[in-house]
């Protein structure tokens, strides 16, 4: 009834413009729906349980659950003071700065992939943080994390610097005025207007790197309980011939997905649902 | 208290050039200016907020130009308020005292001070612009700044509340004793308030002091034009009269009285407020009597503005009562008088 109230007068050319709206939303979300019930309807219970009863499986989905949180979480890491520094400063190059942010989104995911094994294995500063520092990374649980960061942290720092810019700098300068530093001022003004613009980078990066296929079997490749993780499982299962199964693990997945986004808008109370 | 320098600072195109201004302890001093004038810019300079190209900035005798805005003493109320949407009442005028590490006990005494206690437990999306406006104020003011700057406080308020925050704020400056600069661009709301005032227009410091003299004794025509007076006039000087101390000078044909010796051209302004306006003919007709014609009148409240059409366009602001007299007189002959005690020769 409130939402009602909020509402405008609309003629029937206003009635038709939002129904060609929800059209548009309806048409996207029921094919959505119609794919994924497909593949329910093609999984029988034998697929389902040889799923949830597979060892590798279940460790293929607690590889994808952790690497993608901690690929994520070091994103934000990034992206957090990058997007500031990018929305609030000017400098010499920040233009191609900016660029290159985005260069990891436009990059076909292959190719992220066969750079970072490029890298590590042909570059004399690659093989001494491998040989000498001792981190490796290639074929590594390590180079999960590595790979899905670099596929996926645009996506974060994109997010943050676009929130940034929304929040009004006057904000930051009344702040200054009551007696805040710079740092008090981002802390205590800027960091929560960005929130959930943050918020929904974060969303945004964690599916990248969740569902992230193809860097991971070029740079770390499916070693059974060591790297691999479910989207890499589904390409095994359905390469020799176990299509119910790779369509289980693939419902799996979208489960998982669809819990963690509809959990994140839901822990953040009303201000997230928005996003 | 505040003393500026020879301000100077460049934005794109625009510039604020070698600024000068002094205001005195616990003077309410009101900037006016056209939208676009710098009065912001000057306001900014002042907080610290923008680092001025050159110039010194002295509050309170001491050098302020190279400090930060928080170690200036300064409360500053920006235009639109920029309340912190993410917190409550209480929470945004407590912000500067958790960010100085004090306790928050200022924060009440400030609400009662603003007569907004009970606002204190709201969000800011759901408050009126008055109660927004008073918000912003006490969150200025709980830090007990020596000097309080005030951008465009009132202007989103409508008629009413204009009135009551200029007075609520007149009162809190007075009781404080709050060095005070309120940046406007209505002669209204500067007449409410104001000790003193200047003219910024174009980033250039036009005329500083008291509004009768901003009013009566523009120094330019820009700032004649600002303060409303309608009616200036350029003439050529004809003569002296015979004692010697107003000078005669020709408009449209008509020979006019004016005060004090002049020479060459020169441009004249009376106030419309000062035009008397007499039934025609006029049995007592003196100097600067015109023969002129009621074209067009307008109610403007507490007066009301006629046009009238003479050797000379004229604009007078004359008493419901006087108009009264005028009624039956549209499009008919008047005696408009242009008493030399009120006209103005704006310096050339």
């Amino acid at each position: 009834m409130k939402a009602a109230m909020n509402t405008p007068v609309r003629g029937w050319r206003d009635r038709v413009f939002s129904a060609v709206a929800f059209l548009f939303v309806s048409v996207f979300i029921v094919f959505v729906l119609v794919l994924i019930l497909a593949d329910v309807f093609y999984v029988d219970r034998k697929a389902v349980m040889t799923v949830l009863s597979s060892k590798f499986i279940l460790h293929a989905l607690w590889m994808s659950t952790w690497t993608s949180v901690l690929s994520t979480l070091i994103a934000l890491l990034f992206a957090v003071p990058m997007g500031y520094a990018l929305s609030r400063f000017r400098f010499p190059g920040h233009i191609l700065a900016d660029a290159v942010v985005d260069l990891p989104i436009v990059f076909p995911p292959l190719v992220v992939g066969l750079t970072l094994l490029v890298f590590f294995s042909q570059t004399a500063l690659g093989r001494w943080i491998q040989e000498d520092l001792g981190l490796e990374f290639v074929f590594q649980p390590k180079g999960i994390v590595l790979c899905q960061f670099v596929a996926a942290a645009s996506f974060a720092i994109r997010s943050a610097k676009t929130a940034f810019d929304d929040v009004d700098r006057r904000y930051e300068h009344v702040a200054l005025t009551l007696g805040c530093t710079q740092w008090g001022s981002f802390r205590r003004v800027s960091l929560p207007l960005a929130r959930n613009g943050i918020i929904a980078g974060g969303i945004l990066t964690w599916a990248r790197a969740f569902g992230l296929f193809g860097p991971l079997m070029i740079f770390v490749g499916s070693f059974r309980g060591r790297t691999e993780v479910l989207s890499t499982t589904i390409f095994l299962e359905q390469s020799v011939g176990n299509l119910e199964v790779a369509l289980a693990i693939a419902l799996l997945l979208i489960f998982v997905a669809l819990i963690a986004v509809t959990g994140i808008r839901l822990a953040g109370g009303s201000t997230l649902v928005k996003l | 208290m505040i003393r500026a320098e020879n301000i100077s600072f460049r934005v794109g195109t625009f510039r604020l050039q070698g600024l000068n201004l002094e205001i005195a302890k616990g003077e309410y001093f009101v900037l006016l200016g056209p939208p676009g004038a710098g009065k912001t810019i000057f306001l900014e300079c002042l907080c610290g907020l923008k680092k001025v190209e050159s110039g010194r900035i002295h509050i309170d005798r001491r050098d302020v130009t190279g400090l930060e805005p928080r170690t200036r003493g300064i409360g500053y109320v920006p235009q639109d308020y920029a309340l912190f949407p993410h917190l409550s009442v209480e929470q945004n005028i407590a912000f500067g005292l958790r960010a100085h590490g004090y306790s928050d006990v200022k924060v009440d005494e400030t609400a009662d001070l603003l007569g907004i206690r009970r606002l204190l437990s709201r969000r800011i999306g759901g408050l009126s612009g008055g109660e927004k406006q008073r918000v912003a104020l006490a969150r200025a003011l709980v830090l007990k700044p020596k000097i309080l700057l005030l951008d465009e406080p009132v202007c989103a308020l409508d008629e009413v509340t204009r009135q009551e925050v200029c007075a609520q704020l007149l009162a809190i400056q007075r009781r404080l004793g709050l060095t005070t600069v309120h940046v406007s661009h209505n002669l209204e709301e500067a007449f409410s308030v104001a000790d003193r005032a200047a003219i910024l227009h174009d980033g250039i410091l036009q005329q500083v002091g008291p509004l009768n003299i901003l009013l009566r004794k523009p120094n330019s025509e820009f700032v004649a034009r600002f303060m409303r007076s309608e009616n200036i006039f350029s003439a050529e000087v004809t003569g002296k009269d015979a004692g010697d101390t107003d000078t005669l000078v020709r408009v449209a044909g008509v020979d006019l009285h004016i005060p004090g010796r002049h020479g060459g051209k020169l441009l004249f302004m009376i106030r419309p407020e000062d035009v008397l306006v007499h039934p025609g003919p006029h049995p007592a007709v003196g100097q600067n009597a015109l023969r002129a014609r009621l074209v067009r009148s307008r109610d403007c409240g507490g007066y009301v503005r006629v046009e009238l059409d003479g050797p000379f366009n004229l604009v007078a602001h004359i008493t419901h009562a006087a108009f009264a007299q005028l009624e039956h007189k549209h499009e008919s002959d008047v005696i408009a008088e242009l008493s030399p005690e009120s006209v103005h020769v704006l310096p050339g």
